[in-house]
């Protein structure tokens, strides 16, 4: 027990310490670009502290377009969250069903986003809707092959188990597949999270006319204030992933506190 | 000792009580072809109503397999299994046989009780009677006070009573046991040898098939032991242990019980070294 408290204070000392490097290294690249005689440097590179003013100056601006960005990821998260798990459902019943169907998917997943993103901008018209569709897509992925390893996750005497109960297939979906997936879906989830958020981003970049990547396209044409705003909607960016992930993390340990991984006081 | 027993014990002399399970000349071969594997070759013998019968042999000698044909989860070869005038399958399907595993195989996502309540929920017995009887088996086991408790917080020991306690809660006729013990240290396995008789002792009527690869374990236990070879697997004998019931740790001392264990013991070797 203390055991584990010490190496969990442990791993939060490294993550501060990591930050703090990355934040030093960031302050010494800045300053050699910036030291140049080249006029333009520090649109380049700016310094951390200009671009935290920047985030507090543009706040408003940087929240409404974060905003209109994480709102369709997190409804495209939820919908291919939905359907991965769905699917992974369909193609667990069978063998021939999952070969038949895992082609597909993996084909789909070498479509670059670049050029879908256009495609689904032309069908949809909407880029709401657009957003939506991209995150849904992406976290589809993650979350359908992991959520399928999951459910073929229990040992065979557990299925010898429930056919000695003489359990049928909704009830040992219910009783013993579903519940063993849960740690592979929670994992699935957790990479699908910020993905969908990268999705989401790409979708404003394509000739949307909000969000956070919309704001970083506009802010490249600003000079070397508008640097400054394109690293600060970065940060945003990469606030709201972490937030997503660490949101995921959290209705796991609610949801499913009897993982190995989360574990107190085993025997 | 001798196929034929001269003393009745507690339960009757097995030779008198109605067959309750009836293995003849059965066989199983996975695969096919070149690759064929007889796992089985004609085996046979039958388990007397609600008697306790111990399968012992070396490993690959589809002890195992044996088991899983009684129960209805894989078919024959050929022969054929009768259980209690019915087929395994039909067995399984009116779920008359609680099984109990190497690994207790319970579920992390539920506790102590709720694993032991996992059939009646599965069966959809009412509550109030699920709650009653997994009281009473967790009380039987001796795991009252852990009935909150997830199963990784337990010893080994103590994950094999709540599989037990599970197999038993919706009180099948046939309690089948794949090397129950064969996992646990040997001071926790005699102390849940001695346990498994006065649990199957107050569950009047069950009849046990027990797998297993320990002499001393199928004599302490069985009515009956079948003596298997390995690879493929073939009975060897069947051997009535008319040993007095209860038996306690005090039998595996006495002199009848050491005179099984040998004849039993001369038997495989005389095989091992033919």
């Amino acid at each position: 027990m203390s055991l584990a408290r010490g190496s969990k204070g442990r791993e939060r000392a490294i993550t501060a310490l990591v930050v703090v490097v990355v934040l030093a290294l960031w302050y010494v690249a800045a300053w050699l670009v910036q030291s140049g005689d080249d006029p333009l440097a520090s649109s380049k590179l700016p310094y951390p502290h200009g671009v935290v003013d920047q985030i507090l100056d543009n706040r408003s601006v940087l929240a409404e377009a974060g905003w209109t960005t994480l709102k369709q990821a997190l409804i495209g998260f939820a919908v291919g969250a939905l359907v991965g798990v769905l699917s992974s459902i369909v193609m667990a019943q069978a063998a021939w069903l999952e070969a038949g169907v895992i082609p597909f998917i993996l084909a789909a997943q070498m479509i670059p986003m670049i050029a879908l993103v256009p495609i689904a901008q032309n069908v949809f018209k909407n880029d709401d809707v657009t957003r939506i569709f991209i995150a849904a897509f992406i976290t589809f992925f993650s979350v359908s092959v992991a959520a399928l390893r999951g459910l073929k996750a229990a040992p065979p005497p557990a299925y010898e188990l429930m056919g000695s109960y003489n359990a049928g297939r909704a009830k040992t979906l219910r009783y013993l597949r579903l519940p063993a997936a849960v740690p592979m879906l929670f994992t699935g989830l957790r990479i699908a999270a910020p993905l969908s958020l990268v999705g989401s981003v790409l979708v404003d970049m394509s000739g949307a006319q909000s969000g956070l990547g919309y704001l970083m396209l506009a802010a490249i044409t600003f000079g070397s204030e508008g640097a400054a705003v394109l690293w600060g909607a970065m940060v945003v960016l990469l606030l709201l992933g972490f937030l997503m992930a660490q949101a995921v993390v959290l209705v796991e340990r609610v949801v499913a506190p009897w993982q190995p991984n989360l574990r107190h006081g085993s025997a | 000792m001798t196929e034929a027993a001269t003393a009745p014990h507690d339960h009757g002399p097995v030779q008198t009580r109605p067959t309750a399970v009836a293995v003849q000349g059965v066989s199983k071969t996975f695969g096919n072809g070149a690759s064929a594997v007889t796992a089985l070759d004609d085996v046979s013998f039958d388990v007397p109503q609600g008697s306790f019968l111990s399968v012992l042999g070396p490993s690959g000698c589809g002890k195992s397999t044996l088991m899983r044909l009684i129960a209805g989860l894989q078919p024959v070869s050929s022969g054929s299994i009768e259980v209690a005038g019915g087929t395994p399958d039909a067995k399984r399907r009116a779920r008359e046989f609680g099984i109990v595993f190497q690994q207790p195989i319970l579920f992390d996502w539920r506790t102590v009780e709720q694993n032991v309540a996992l059939p009646l929920q599965i069966m959809g017995r009412p509550k109030g009677e699920a709650r009653e009887r997994v009281e009473h088996l967790l009380e039987l086991v001796g795991l009252s006070d852990f009935r909150k408790h997830r199963p990784w917080q337990l010893s080994g020991g103590m994950q094999q009573r709540v599989s037990i306690a599970r197999a038993l809660t919706f009180a099948p006729p046939f309690l089948l046991m794949d090397e129950p013990f064969g996992a646990l240290d040997m001071m926790t396995r005699e102390r849940m040898q001695t346990e498994l008789l006065s649990i199957w002792a107050s569950n009047p009527g069950t009849t046990v098939v027990f797998i297993t690869h320990s002499i001393s374990e199928a004599v302490l236990l069985s009515d009956r032991v079948v003596v298997m070879s390995a690879r493929p697997g073939r009975v060897l004998r069947v051997i009535d242990v008319d040993l007095p019931r209860p038996r306690t740790d005090e039998t595996r001392d006495s002199k009848e019980f050491v005179d099984v264990e040998a004849e039993i013991r001369q038997l495989i070797f005389s095989q091992e070294h033919r």
